[in-house]
């Protein structure tokens, strides 16, 4: 299989065609088709899931249920079996082996979540008394299978990495003061609400509810237990704030990368003074690509035809 | 020979790429607090107290010992620091001693002689000194640092917020003693007690009392408003700051590569001081790429 073939057969074409049709790197009708259809069953799925775990509907619709999840076993397996299959050509052009491509799918993570969120199916086939509860959390993991196509889970992730150290910091920051908030409000309260606070890992799960909700369901008795509650609240805007200005400076960084990255083509596309088809084409794919919206590309587009201008009355001046 | 020793030690202590050692004693340091932090929370589980209570006796005096040595260790090699010209050793030493990571590394260690020499002492306050332990861990923590500094940049702002939200809290409290008082008085009777329901609910949206009176509710209802009016002031302040600071080490950042871009080639001498200081001003892969491209694209404008 890895050596060069000059005319490639019948089954490599097949396989190059399945490997376009599920990557959907090249847009075409087929893989829209595809992504369009997976993403339709996924979300049916979820919403299974959900209605099942209500009693009367299961009881109600217990057969058509596990009918359809016998239909989206089997076609997100046959999807599992076509992506491990046809993605030996991922790497195939660039010198790579088959199975190099098919390794770098298998252990991503949509191929561990594609993985994880059939097999047990046949697992319960297998074994039956397996725990039901187990299987239906591995089951809403399909949802994740949506995240393919879309780049939201993609950029927070993203977001986060790049903003690693103020995040960690603001973790620390929690950590700190959830450690000294706790052990004063155990120390100060312990004694008069001994059934709240009666130890410190108490008075921690009691810091951790005032610092996301505002208020820890608890009312101090003492005065200096109330200025530590006092603060506590003040704290929790803090974080929060802190938190949400770490992510919001992460996905400007982001946006700010995506322009220069379009600029760039631009101005490539109109370094020699034409627009051709395919140059447009090109454009198009890398707009969807880093996700920028039309007025994005209307404003970067209209500040390089006036660059442009510019530059060309310049020369004309000289 | 004593001199090169103790210049060694400050600069492990310190933290110092140089040597190795400084990481080892780094984690070392780091390790020991965890740990201690942890026996403390532990210990204060009455089953797991009357369990492991001998256990956690030894590893507070081992602790003590291990931190112990550390300070002495530290004020020692600090005699280091300045040479006789310029202050002399003990200069360098009391800058450490009484500086917050010096305070820090003190009254974490002292508590437990104090105990020892005045057994009759409360033990809780000893308790919350040995908590004071894990300030130790901010010393090596850069960024933390970074972000207290955004937010002293921004301390006018945050300055008006506080204002903002103390006279919210005030006037939402005083209208509640007013209108609810009379039929609440445990929770309203008094200005002071109101202003605690006034700040739960200005920051969780959700009083721990509930009005009885129409009036009442409408001061809660305002009140709740205002804390997600506030929430939201506080993080735009911080958003902002966090972009100000990260505008001012792109502006530098910026200028040196400008420099670099100058003669039209980077040699590698030039692209390992810009990975420099990428690393000293903390900016992300991200943020220098799109630099990067910002002066590829002027430079290739202005041909």
């Amino acid at each position: 299989m890895t050596t060069a073939v000059p005319t490639p057969s019948t089954y490599q074409r097949i396989k190059r065609r399945t490997f376009e049709i599920m990557e959907g790197e090249v847009p075409d009708k087929y893989s829209h088709f595809v992504e369009i259809f997976i993403a339709l069953l996924v979300v049916a799925n979820v919403i299974g899931i959900i209605l099942e775990s209500v009693p009367e509907i299961h009881e109600a619709f217990e057969h058509e249920f596990h009918l359809f999840d016998m239909f989206s076993v089997a076609v997100f397996s046959v999807e599992f079996v076509m992506r491990v299959w046809s993605y030996s050509e991922k790497y195939i052009h660039s010198g790579g082996t088959a199975w190099d491509g098919r390794k770098e799918y298998v252990f991503s993570f949509y191929g561990i979540i594609d993985f994880v969120s059939t097999v047990p199916f046949y697992l319960q086939l297998l074994f039956p008394g397996a725990d039901l509860r187990v299987l239906r959390m591995f089951r809403l993991m399909r949802i994740f299978k949506l995240s393919r196509y879309n780049s939201a889970f993609e950029d927070m992730v993203a977001a986060v990495k790049a903003e690693k150290d103020s995040f960690s910091s603001a973790v620390f920051l929690l950590f700190i003061s959830c450690l000294l908030f706790s052990s004063l409000i155990y120390i100060i309260e312990g004694h008069e609400q001994p059934e709240i606070f009666p130890s410190i890992p108490a008075a921690m799960h009691w810091f951790v509810i005032t610092i996301i909700s505002g208020w820890g369901n608890v009312d101090p008795v003492t005065f200096v237990g109330t200025i530590l509650v006092i603060f506590t609240q003040i704290l929790s805007i803090a974080l929060a704030a802190i938190l949400t200005g770490v992510v919001a400076t992460a996905y400007t960084a982001q946006v700010e990368r995506r322009q220069a990255l379009y600029e760039m083509e631009v101005r490539n596309v109109l370094s020699d003074g034409v627009v051709t088809e395919e140059e447009q084409a090109q454009l198009k794919i890398m707009q969807a690509k880093l996700g920028m919206s039309d007025e994005q590309v209307e404003a970067i587009k209209h500040q390089m035809e006036e660059e442009k201008q510019i530059s060309d009355a310049n020369k004309q001046v000289k | 020979m004593t001199t090169g020793f103790k210049t060694t030690l400050m600069e492990v202590l310190d933290g110092s790429p140089k040597h190795t050692a400084s990481r080892y004693v780094e984690w070392m340091i780091t390790l020991v607090v965890l740990v201690n932090c942890s026996a403390v929370i532990l210990d204060s589980v009455p089953e797991i107290h009357a369990e492991f209570k001998d256990f956690f006796h030894e590893l507070e005096f081992w602790s003590v010992m291990f931190f112990t040595v550390e300070y002495i260790a530290r004020v020692w090699s600090l005699g280091a620091k300045y040479s006789r010209e310029n202050g002399g050793s003990w200069k360098g030493r009391f800058e450490y001693m009484f500086s917050a990571f010096g305070l820090v590394d003190f009254f974490a260690t002292m508590p437990h002689y104090m105990h020892m020499f005045f057994p009759a002492l409360d033990l809780r306050i000893l308790r919350v000194l040995r908590l004071l332990r894990i300030l130790k861990l901010s010393k090596y923590n850069t960024a933390l640092q970074d972000l207290f500094h955004a937010i002293h940049s921004e301390r006018q702002a945050f300055g008006s917020a506080v204002f903002l939200l103390t006279i919210a809290t005030i006037v939402s409290a005083s209208l509640m003693h007013f209108a609810e008082g009379h039929h609440q008085p445990e929770f309203f009777g008094t200005i002071p007690h109101s202003i605690y329901w006034s700040i739960v609910t200005i920051t969780s949206g959700y009083g721990n009392v509930e009005p009885l009176t129409k009036a009442g509710e409408a001061i809660a209802l305002i009140t709740g408003f205002l804390g997600v009016c506030m929430a939201a002031i506080m993080t735009g302040i911080v958003a902002s700051a966090f972009s100000n600071q990260v505008a001012r080490k792109k502006a530098a950042f910026e200028a040196q590569l400008r420099e670099v871009f100058k003669d039209g080639n980077m040699s590698d001498e030039e692209q390992e001081t810009l990975r420099r200081l990428q690393a000293h001003y903390r900016l992300s892969d991200e943020q220098v790429e799109a630099m990067m491209l910002r002066a590829k694209n002027k430079s290739s404008a202005n041909d």
